[in-house]
């Protein structure tokens, strides 16, 4: 069979998934982070996916997609840096990465 | 089964096992490595969705620089006892299961009930915008005269906030991340 | 015609005169009392409480009663009795002031009213009679609320009906006033008492006055509220349950709750009249079948539902006529001044009931004979009743109260049995000539205590401390004499033509078992009636037999009462013999009824035996009275009847009132108290337990949601893909199930 925009789809649909897992279900923080960070190319992949199958007229031949994905892994790398910082600058005054532990906004 | 398909499957097995794995394990360093590896696959991927320039960009700031930043905080924030409850699991573990799979199966559904049209072209036609312009060789030329271009339809715009949102979070990461 | 169009001057007089007393003159007093210099002896303070007693002098005397000095709302030294009514020595210019006002103004009313009498009754030349539906006094109408169903107005007229009544309300009202402006001589409350009786007479001729049902409610109201303030005049005064009598603030209060019982029936009565036809006014509703707001043409296929709105409408006639079983109220309102008793409870706002009935005879008559055969029993059981709980009753206002309580059963009966040819006319021919006697009674009772008041310096009311008194009061004696042989129906005195017409009325329509009520209830009143007398003016050893003094149980020495109290009781009993010779009474309140036919009834009292027996009975009465209480010490025939268990058993039963008023205590005590506990129960529980719930569930909704908010983000994105898997699975449904 030939690959169609399904495979895809369903293929970043999965990691999505698994990445929200990882985002929901993990304590420390920076295992948080990564989960994100697979959730975030899920998404590229799904739009690069897009951009191949010319599902969408006129931005295929923009190649929409492919631009949606550069801008993506752009921030995600910026958001990166400043979640990582926010999390040394945590673990520095209260020596812990556990999400759990970080409650102060509680009733 | 077709080369590009079989080589699809190959990867996508891997991409699926390296972020279980990157979710499941103990050892957060081996997590991390785990990640590396999905970072990795998924620039196969964008191979063989003819996106050359996004592959070759994911390796360089996915594998190479967000990889390398969390493993130097990993290695800032050590915990005791790395090999066993680095990466423990949470209270809504039980909670957040069936979510996901939920969630998933919902975008699954979603698409399976879209009407797509499922041709693998990529016949590309000559694009509009202030002039005509024709369509570039190979897809790096392509990215370039899409982010860049003055005459034909270009995302300068956005490129150019871009650059300022990455200065801003250089300023925050810096300012959050001071000692004192 | 001007004559009768200006008769609503006789409705507004009483409520101007009531008026000024309170805002004026009464106010004049109060600030015109004067501050006496304390008195320091016991006879110092004796003399000064008795200084304006008449002038009379006083021989030595023991007095028990404690007299208390208090000062009055002015700084002024008042001198009591520990139980009474605040006294002045003097009464102020602006006390004296409220009595003549009073007095003058309802004289003018009453002569104005003595004139419409005449007139319309044609015996003013040159002034027609009425015209037969009478007038409507539209000077004085106001159109309250107008909707486009129905509207309610503030209407009055006059007719036959209303003069006779109204020419009884002023006169007894005049002759109560004056004499209230002698019995009340050293009151403190003197302003007062004139206002409240100026009120009451508005109220009362209100009632008289009006044309529809929502304006004789209010009259029926204000009298009840006037009979309320007039009760509890002697709000301080305590209870005395030695002598089983109540304070006079329970009886008032215990007088208007019963007329308030009656008039709840009332009210749903007129509202079902309203509902079905639309008006309130009586000319309307008792049209003929022609009239759309007749309850001829509204009830004609539903005859049951207008038979029990009469039969409700009747029910605030028993409960202001004090007819069981809401007589309860009347014997406790003798707590109240003496001339309240006479105008009030004797004469004239227990007749309201009456005249109530009379007004709305018409709707009566249309509702089949179940209505006037529940007015005729509800009459006659309770003239038996009442008789029968008179014959041993010490307490001499008490007599008078089940006299009168007896008296208004026959008036329904009178009203029950008449039948559409006589109309109203027996029963209001009964209440006319009952007005004048029983208010003579009354108030030559008043004259009796007021003697003895001043003799024993306490307030004697029991007949046993009484007697002889004959020979001290002569006039009192005499004209209580009067009213005695009328209210028994004694012939050629006005009681008698009036209850024989309502004896034979009933024996002639066939109600054989009413007319044995009636004949035994004659008899039963004729014995009391003289038993009082006797015990109080007579007495073993007396004049004429011992009918005219004879030993006097009391201490000190009583006096005839002043002129202003006795005058009174000689104009009434000139109207207690000459009221009876009215026979044109029927036929002037209803036209085409039969006139009182003298001789006819004079002939028949001797000559058939049915109408022999009434006055057989009478006599029979009177001679056993005779017998008894002038032959035999009042202590031997207690000690026989205490000596036998029947009579004994028969004796405390029916002294006690047949024991219904404690049977009342405890039917209010637990079913309504019952009831109401209930109710409160349901108030604290559910409507308080719903308002405060609904608090408390706020509150413990917003105490136990507060732990949503945990501070940790993976709590809030749960959060945001639960909702999001909430609505997949929504979608996913509606995509598959729903067409």
């Amino acid at each position: 069979m030939g690959l169609t925009l399904n495979h895809f789809l369903v293929l970043g649909a999965l990691l999505f998934c698994i990445g929200l897992y990882g985002a929901l279900a993990k304590r420390n923080a920076i295992a948080v982070l990564m989960g994100i960070e697979i959730m975030l190319n899920a998404v590229n992949i799904t739009m690069v996916g897009f951009s191949f199958f010319n599902q969408v007229r006129p931005y295929s031949t923009f190649l929409t997609g492919q631009i949606f994905a550069i801008f993506i892994i752009t921030v995600a790398a910026a958001e990166a840096a400043v979640a990582l910082a926010m999390i040394i600058a945590i673990y520095r005054r209260r020596s812990t990465v556990d999400v759990g532990e970080i409650d102060m906004m509680k009733w | 089964m077709d080369l590009a398909t079989l080589i699809f499957w190959i990867i996508a097995f891997v991409l699926v096992g390296s972020a279980l794995l990157g979710v499941i394990q103990r050892n957060i360093v081996h997590s991390a490595l785990a990640l590396i590896l999905f970072f990795a696959m998924a620039s196969g991927i964008y191979l063989l969705l003819n996106a050359e320039f996004i592959a070759i960009v994911q390796i360089l700031i996915y594998a190479g620089a967000v990889a390398v930043l969390i493993l130097f905080a990993l290695m800032l924030t050590r915990t005791s006892n790395i090999q066993v409850n680095s990466n423990p699991n949470g209270k809504l573990r039980w909670l957040a299961l069936p979510i996901c799979a939920l969630v998933a199966a919902g975008i699954i559904f979603a698409t399976s009930i879209s009407p797509l049209v499922t041709t693998a072209t990529s016949n590309l036609v000559p694009y509009g915008g202030k002039g005509v312009c024709a369509i570039p060789p190979n897809n790096v030329i392509y990215i370039g005269e899409l982010l860049y271009s003055p005459t034909c339809y270009s995302y300068v715009l956005p490129f150019e906030i871009a650059s300022v949102v990455l200065l801003v979070a250089i300023m925050g990461a810096i300012v959050i991340g001071r000692e004192d | 015609m001007a004559l009768y169009e200006y008769s609503w001057l006789i409705l507004l007089a009483p409520l101007f005169a009531f008026a000024v007393i309170v805002f004026g003159t009464r106010f004049w007093d109060l600030l015109s009392r004067p501050r006496v210099a304390a008195a320091t002896t016991h006879a110092e303070v004796h003399a000064v409480a008795e200084h304006g007693a008449g002038g009379e002098t006083h021989a030595e005397h023991e007095s028990d009663v404690e007299l208390i000095e208090t000062t009055g709302p002015h700084g002024e030294k008042i001198i009591l009795e520990n139980d009474e009514d605040p006294k002045v020595p003097q009464l102020t210019p602006g006390a004296r002031w409220s009595g003549y006002l009073g007095v003058i103004i309802i004289a003018l009313a009453c002569l104005y009213s003595w004139l419409i009498l005449l007139a319309s009754a044609g015996a003013l030349p040159g002034v027609p009679p009425l015209p037969p539906g009478g007038i409507n006094l539209s000077a004085i109408s106001y159109t309250w609320l107008q909707q486009s169903t129905a509207s309610y107005v503030i209407d009055f007229r006059l007719n036959n009906l209303a003069i006779a009544m109204m020419v009884v309300v002023t006169t007894i009202s005049l002759l109560v006033q004056f004499y209230s402006q002698g019995y009340m001589e050293n009151s403190a409350g003197y302003a007062r008492f004139f206002a409240y009786l100026s009120l009451f007479a508005f109220s009362m001729l209100m009632i008289v006055f009006a044309a529809n049902f929502l304006v004789i409610f209010i009259g029926w109201e204000l009298v009840g509220l006037s009979s309320y303030l007039l009760i509890g005049f002697w709000i301080n005064k305590k209870a005395k349950p030695a002598e089983d009598r109540l304070s006079p603030a329970s009886a008032s209060i215990e007088a208007f709750i019963a007329n308030r019982v009656g008039d709840v029936g009332f009210l749903i009565g007129i509202m079902i009249l309203f509902v079905n036809t639309g008006t309130f006014n009586f000319a309307d509703l008792a049209g003929p079948a022609s009239n759309p707001f007749s309850v001829a043409h509204n009830f004609a296929n539903n005859q049951a539902l207008l038979t029990i709105a009469m039969i409700l409408v009747f029910c605030g006639a028993i409960g202001k006529s004090a007819q069981i079983p809401l007589q309860v109220w009347l014997p406790p309102a003798m707590e109240g001044p003496t001339p309240v008793s006479a105008l009030i409870h004797a004469a004239t706002m227990v007749a309201a009931g009456v005249y109530m009935v009379a007004v709305t005879f018409p709707l009566f008559a249309t509702a089949g004979p179940a209505a006037f055969g529940v007015v005729a029993w509800i009459g006659g059981i309770t003239a038996l009743f009442a008789a029968t709980i008179g014959l041993v009753q010490r307490d001499f206002k008490r007599v008078l109260a089940f006299s009168t309580i007896s008296q208004l059963g026959y008036m329904f009966v009178g009203l029950g049995v008449a039948g559409p040819l006589y109309g109203p006319g027996p029963g209001m021919f009964h209440l006319f000539t009952h007005a004048f006697f029983k208010a003579l009674l009354f108030l030559g009772a008043g004259s009796v205590l007021y003697a003895l008041h001043h003799a024993m310096h306490r307030e004697v009311q029991d007949m046993r401390l009484m007697g002889g008194l004959a020979k001290y009061m002569p006039i009192t004696a005499i004209t209580w004499l009067i009213a005695t042989l009328s209210i028994s129906g004694f012939p050629f005195f006005a009681g008698f033509y009036s209850k024989d017409t309502i004896i034979s009325l009933a024996f002639n329509q066939g109600d054989y078992a009413l007319w044995a009520i009636t004949l035994l209830t004659a008899g039963f009143t004729a014995f009391y009636m003289l038993r009082a007398y006797i015990l109080a003016f007579g007495g073993k050893g007396g004049g004429f037999g011992g009918l005219w003094g004879g030993t006097y149980r009391g201490t000190g020495e009583p006096h005839e009462s002043p002129i202003t109290i006795t005058l009174p009781l000689i104009l009434l009993a000139i109207a207690s013999i000459v009221a009876g010779y009215w026979t044109g009474f029927f036929s002037y309140i209803q036209p085409g009824a039969p006139n009182l036919d003298i001789p006819m009834i004079l002939n028949d009292a001797v000559a058939t035996p049915v109408g022999a027996l009434s006055v057989i009975l009478a006599l029979a009465g009177f001679v056993w009275a005779y017998i008894l209480y002038t032959r035999f010490e009042l202590a031997s025939i207690d000690a026989f009847v205490q000596s036998h268990a029947v009579l004994r058993a028969l004796h405390r039963i029916v002294l006690n009132k047949f024991y219904v008023d404690e049977f009342y205590d405890l039917l209010i005590r637990y079913v309504v108290l019952g009831i109401s506990h209930i109710e409160q129960a349901f108030d604290t529980y559910v409507v308080d337990g719903l308002v405060n719930g609904t608090a408390r569930l706020v509150v413990t909704l917003g105490r136990d949601l507060r732990y949503i908010e945990t501070g940790r983000v993976q709590t809030y994105m749960v959060g945001i893909f639960g909702g999001i898997v909430v609505l997949i699975i929504f979608v996913f449904v509606l995509v598959n199930f729903v067409k």
